[in-house]
């Protein structure tokens, strides 16, 4: 079976998803312990209710969760439609896929950690490019298909 | 290269989803400009700082990463099950050209009567292009 190369970039920056979602589980239930917050007999309450109640640096993994659940969406639906267009041999789509998901992995270690917004956001940036790339590719194949 | 009339629409909102990207840095810069950041800051923390206009075209960006990604799911099932009838295509473009709409009322004016209607016709299209899927889905 032939595996396109795009879909690489995809299933690494979902399992990365996957790897913020435990980061945030491990980090998040010990503070809630400590904060004397009782899982077992809550009602109601969500995660950003913890903003304030836990630590900063507990939060931001959780911060990063969300964030990988934003805009990584349109990325994946931009990455399929390239696919199924064949844009797959392009070397330029699995350069800007690639830079995509590490660049957001990169994100994601800085958000966790030291949290430095202005490396934060030039590798949001950054990333965004990536994005801003491949949907320009996209718009280009559908509009030269179309014409 | 192959053609697939339904993903236009699904490269329309993508690549509208970044123009309301930069229109939210566009309409926070301002705000953002000499104050000092702290780190672990993120721009909910503006919002309490600045309330207001400023963080409109924000919520919509928010908004955009949100239902938006069920249509993606579903008008690329269309797509993989071959569904591509026109009518299918036409509510692809629905969806799309109301969220367009519902972005710019939220991003100026913001008037929730508007926004809500738009909202709700969005969601009407949809939900019709979901129907098909499950239909196609129970008929194969």
């Amino acid at each position: 079976m032939e595996i396109d190369p795009l879909l690489g970039p995809v299933v690494v920056l979902v399992a990365w998803t996957l790897v913020m979602m435990i980061w945030m589980a491990a980090t998040r239930l010990p503070a809630m312990r400590q904060a004397g917050i009782d899982t077992k007999t809550q009602i109601g309450g969500r995660g950003q209710d913890l903003d304030g109640v836990v630590p900063p640096s507990v939060q931001w993994k959780a911060h990063n969760y969300m964030h990988l659940t934003e805009q990584p969406t349109i990325f994946y639906a931009i990455v399929f439609a390239l696919i199924l267009m064949g844009a797959s041999g392009m070397p330029m789509s699995i350069y800007l896929a690639w830079g995509y998901t590490i660049l957001r992995i990169g994100h994601s270690m800085i958000q966790a950690t030291t949290n430095v917004v202005k490396y934060r956001f030039s590798l949001f940036l950054i990333s965004s490019l990536c994005l801003l790339g491949l949907t320009a590719e996209a718009l280009y194949f559908v509009v030269h298909a179309t014409l | 290269m192959t053609h697939y009339p339904l993903l236009g629409p699904v490269i329309a909102l993508v690549a509208w989803s970044i123009v309301m990207l930069v229109w939210l840095a566009v309409a926070r810069a301002p705000v953002l400009r000499g104050r000092a950041i702290k780190d672990g800051s993120r721009g909910t923390d503006l919002e309490q700082a600045h309330p207001g206009k400023s963080n409109w075209p924000a919520h919509n960006y928010q908004h955009l990463m949100e239902q938006p990604t069920i249509f993606y799911a579903v008008v690329l099932s269309l797509v993989f099950m071959d569904f591509q009838a026109p009518i299918n295509v036409w509510l692809a473009w629905g969806y799309v050209g109301f969220r367009i709409v519902h972005s710019l009322v939220q991003a100026t004016v913001n008037i929730v009567r508007i926004r809500f209607t738009l909202f709700l016709g969005a969601t009407i299209c949809l939900i019709g292009l979901t129907t098909h899927a499950a239909i196609w889905l129970i008929r194969g």
